[in-house]
């Protein structure tokens, strides 16, 4: 019980560090200076100091949202696969729960655009709907097929057997699971090629666009949202797609775990820097590759069989 | 006469569920009522021939309730005659439901072989006797799925719903459509039982294409009640992908999880009941107020209508299935039937299904799509319109009505294992082995799929959790006790105005792109350019019209031929005396040579030969010149 608090406190800490080394590598790619890791918590603690400006034609679902946006998200922290061996997971919960957790954050995220009267707001919030409608099915194929393979709907469970029996005969479906899951990771986390998470101009901001009128702790509160959003990706890519060292001591095991978040963060740095953003009507066709493996994974499962 | 066994009265608490706070609702809606005691005496038989439809036990009772329903509920959109569209949408709904009813008379009439009384287990004897079960299946298909409005049955929905006055539209959307789910419940299991595979198959298919095609043009809907009645398709949609499971698991042996899916369309038929009843009086009570149903004309309602907001809100989250609502718990299980096809042995079924997985999936989607759109416009942001701005919160009798129905809401999300009981027992009563202790094995905190290693989900838990992280986060911002300051939205140096607000069509927009060669929208972009520059402009419009497409291929063509055929009729119905017997002759050749050819000998040179004799003595004789 008391590994399963600290890997998941362990988690929470590591978010802002993961996002910041994002940036850092791809400040060092481009010849840049690079930030500190630690600026998320620079960021952070700048914010909670800071007074919260609340527009004036805004209602109380500003108030609120912000709160609704975490919170789930921190409630699907708790229900991720285990990092090391025999500690304490919650086995049973499925990939509907997680994906509809998620939804629910971005659910109050887009009422949070729409809620300041702002074009920005709307225009964001109406480009994240069309996005995460897309995503949806994407990643509720993906993720049945990689239960499939695991032999347990519940991902923890899921995690847990991948790790000690992989499904080697299932190689295709793996991979292509694996490809499917990627995509969504980038998509879901407002990544370039989907979305630029640096940029203000109205002609490309996603999710930038929804919280532009958000300041202080609020703020402090969404950017939180979206460092754990991009934690519980990466460690469900990590637990689900490279399942190996959970039977090490807990604390290399832990090691290992970090480690392949900073490879998933390494290989997000790699595609952000090589490619660029596509128009948002071209989002679709990667979508649409995302879907396609997923369907090819379930497909190549069922045709080699169990 | 009557019967109560367990779906009688399962269905019958369905009714009483939607149909009290209802009541209420009504009672507060009523002063804006002209006609009131035509409202009323129709209202109230209304909702007494659906219970009359539920309880019923021969086909005759069942036949006259289901006939006075349909009426009833005819008269009630036609409260309210305020321009021709609203008579339009009512004979629509009259010509739609009465061909549904014709169906279920055929069905009837051979299934009770000419006595209508006998009871509903008698028919079965005379059913399984049938050389044509499948004709009889597709007789129930037609007659209840014209009723609940399923594709391509689906197209009076959009038009009937919104032209009821609100309580009215609610009652038929929440609850009449169930009545049809009833329908298949009662006679597929009572009468038609051991199911070929293909006709689960043909429900399932039904249901996916129902579910994606609702929600697609429920989002490029601008008026709100038709934009709900879209989603009422969707729903059914959902409830039959659920039904369709339960048939394919039956015939393949798999009772347990024919039972689970059973179940899990059950429950959504009680879902779909509470949130689109709450969000049907919502619509109600913001149209009530600004006197308007186009969505594009609200805005800002929230701080004018707290209650009115709130209870939408809820409904919202629950329709767009999101964790821990109870449209998200009978989803869930809906999704959990269709991952349990891989215990199925039949791979291109099995290949099949995740087909319907993805419509599901893509449903949720663009489910929650439509409603952060239909909330947002609605009640957030600036006011749009003056109507907006002068709107306050609804009286007193239609808040309880909404309250109450959000009670119902929460009591589907907190009570579930209690609802599945019920459930259960209505499948034990039907015929299949009790399932509940494979649903809710350990206590009633978790809910269990009952499939090999299915997931689990404990929604009383997920929702404690969630609340109560919030109002811990809220607590710890009130302990902070940060300086707040009030100022404008920032709007790039402009003052921010409702016109510069994302409109729903602007925010359907990508969407609608995506998917133009379904919609194959009527644009129109009108612009006064200045001084011939295209970028500068002194006034533009911009509108989009989305007209559906079965209405446009299907229904029109039909109407088409319909047209076309009485047509000549007509024309050969008005003549001198001169062209009947021109007719007559023509008819005389006509049997003559169709003798010669059928019934004689069959060349190819006197087939031409007297069809051009028939063709030219058809040409001047009966045509003759064209005016």
């Amino acid at each position: 019980m008391i590994l399963y608090f600290l890997t998941i406190i362990c988690l929470l800490l590591l978010a802002p560090i993961l996002l910041s080394f994002i940036k850092a590598l791809k400040m060092i790619l481009l010849f840049k200076k690079p930030i500190s890791l630690l600026q998320g918590y620079r960021n952070f603690s700048k914010l909670m100091q800071k007074e919260t400006i609340i527009s004036s034609e805004t209602s109380s679902i500003t108030r609120y949202a912000p709160f609704l946006v975490l919170s789930p998200l921190l409630v699907t922290m708790f229900f991720l696969p285990p990092v090391v061996k025999g500690a304490f997971y919650v086995s049973f919960v499925d990939a509907f729960t997680i994906t509809g957790l998620i939804s629910l954050s971005t659910f109050f995220l887009m009422l949070l655009g729409l809620d300041s009267a702002s074009a920005f707001g709307g225009m964001g919030s109406s480009r994240e709907a069309f996005i995460s409608a897309l995503v949806e099915p994407a990643m509720v194929l993906t993720i049945f097929s990689i239960s499939m393979m695991a032999g347990d709907l519940g991902i923890g469970q899921a995690g847990v057997n991948l790790a000690y029996n992989f499904p080697a005969e299932h190689m295709s479906s793996f991979l292509f699971a694996a490809i499917s899951f990627f995509i969504l990771l980038i998509a879901e986390n407002g990544r370039i090629p989907v979305d630029n998470p640096e940029t203000h101009l109205e002609l490309t901001m996603v999710h930038e666009a929804m919280i532009l009128d958000l300041s202080g702790v609020y703020l402090a509160i969404i950017e939180m949202a979206a460092s754990v959003k991009f934690v519980i990706f990466s460690s469900l890519f990590v637990s689900l797609f490279i399942p190996f060292g959970l039977e090490y001591s807990p604390v290399v095991a832990i090691l290992i775990f970090i480690a392949k978040l900073f490879g998933v963060a390494i290989a997000v740095a790699f595609v952000e820097v090589n490619m660029a953003k596509l128009r948002l009507f071209k989002i679709p066709n990667l979508l649409g590759i995302s879907i396609v493996f997923a369907f090819l994974s379930l497909i190549t499962f069922y045709v080699l069989g169990y | 006469m009557f019967q109560f066994d367990t779906l009688s009265i399962v269905f019958v608490l369905l009714i009483l569920l939607g149909s009290v706070p209802n009541i209420f609702y009504s009672s507060g809606y009523l002063p804006h009522i002209e006609r009131k005691m035509h409202y009323q005496v129709h209202y109230f038989s209304f909702i007494l021939s659906m219970i009359g439809v539920v309880i019923s036990a021969n086909a005759l009772v069942f036949l006259i309730f289901w006939e006075l329903m349909s009426l009833t509920s005819w008269q009630l959109i036609l409260t309210e005659i305020k321009d021709k569209t609203t008579i339009e949408a009512a004979r629509f709904y009259f010509i739609m439901t009465h061909f549904g009813f014709l169906f279920l008379l055929l069905f009837f009439l051979i299934v009770t072989d000419g006595d209508l009384e006998i009871g509903f287990v008698n028919m079965k004897d005379i059913a399984s006797d049938f050389a044509y079960p499948t004709l009889l299946f597709f007789f129930i298909v037609l007659g209840f799925l014209s009723k609940a409005g399923a594709v391509p049955l689906h197209v009076w929905l959009p038009y009937a719903h919104p032209a009821a006055p609100s309580p009215v539209s609610a009652l038929m959307s929440g609850v009449m459509l169930k009545v049809a789910i009833y329908g298949l419940f009662r006679f597929l299991f009572d009468v038609l039982y051991p199911w070929p595979l293909e006709w689960g198959i043909v429900i399932l298919v039904i249901g996916a294409l129902s579910s994606l095609i609702g929600v697609l043009y429920a989002l490029s809907e601008h008026d709100i009640k038709a934009l709900l009645a879209n989603h009422s398709i969707e729903n059914i949609g959902i409830i039959l992908i659920g039904f369709g499971m339960g048939m394919i698991f039956d015939s393949l042996g798999l009772k347990v999880l024919s039972s689970f899916a059973f179940i899990a369309a059950l429950f959504h038929s009680f879902n779909h009941m509470s949130f689109k009843s709450l969000l049907f009086m919502g619509a109600g009570s913001v149209l009530h107020q600004t006197h308007t149903k186009n969505i594009e004309k609200y805005g800002g309602l929230i701080k004018s209508m707290p209650v009115t907001a709130i209870t939408f809100l809820l409904a919202s989250i629950s329709i767009s299935a999101l964790p821990p609502t109870n449209g998200f718990l009978s989803e869930w299980m809906i999704f959990q039937s269709m991952l349990s096809s891989s215990h199925i042995d039949n791979t291109s079924l099995k290949l099949a299904i995740p087909f319907a997985v993805f419509a599901l999936a893509m449903t949720g989607g663009l489910a929650i799509a439509c409603f952060v759109k239909a909330y947002g416009i609605t009640f957030l942001g600036l006011h749009r319109s003056t109507n907006a701005k002068h709107a306050h919160e609804v009286n007193f009798m239609m808040q309880v009505g909404m309250i109450l129905m959000a009670g119902v809401v929460i009591s589907l999300m907190l009570f579930t294992p209690f609802y599945i009981s019920w459930f259960d027992k209505v499948l034990v009563g039907l015929g299949m082995g009790s399932i509940y202790a494979q649903i809710f094995p350990h206590g009633m905190w978790n809910l269990h799929s009952v499939g090999i290693n299915g997931g689990v989900v404990s929604p009383v838990i997920l929702l404690v959790s969630l609340v109560g992280l919030s109002i811990f986060m809220m607590f710890g911002y009130k302990v902070l006790n940060v300086k707040e300051r009030v100022h404008n939205t920032w709007g790039c140096g402009y003052k921010t105005s409702a016109k510069t607000q994302y409109t729903a069509t602007g925010f359907a927009g990508p969407i609608r792109r995506f998917f133009n060669w379904l919609y194959k929208p009527d644009e129109h972009f009108v612009k006064q350019t200045i001084a011939g520059h295209e970028s500068k402009f002194s006034s533009s419009n911009y509108e989009v019209h989305v007209k559906p497409l079965f209405e446009k291929s299907l229904y029109h063509s039909v109407s088409r031929v319909a047209n076309f055929i009485s047509y000549w009729v007509y024309r050969f119905s008005h003549f001198e005396q001169t062209r009947y017997a021109a007719m007559i002759f023509n008819l005389m050749i006509l049997v003559l040579f169709s003798y010669r050819i059928f019934a004689h000998e069959f060349s190819w040179a006197t087939f031409v030969l007297e069809g051009v004799v028939m063709i030219i003595s058809i040409k001047v004789l009966i045509v003759g010149d064209k005016k």
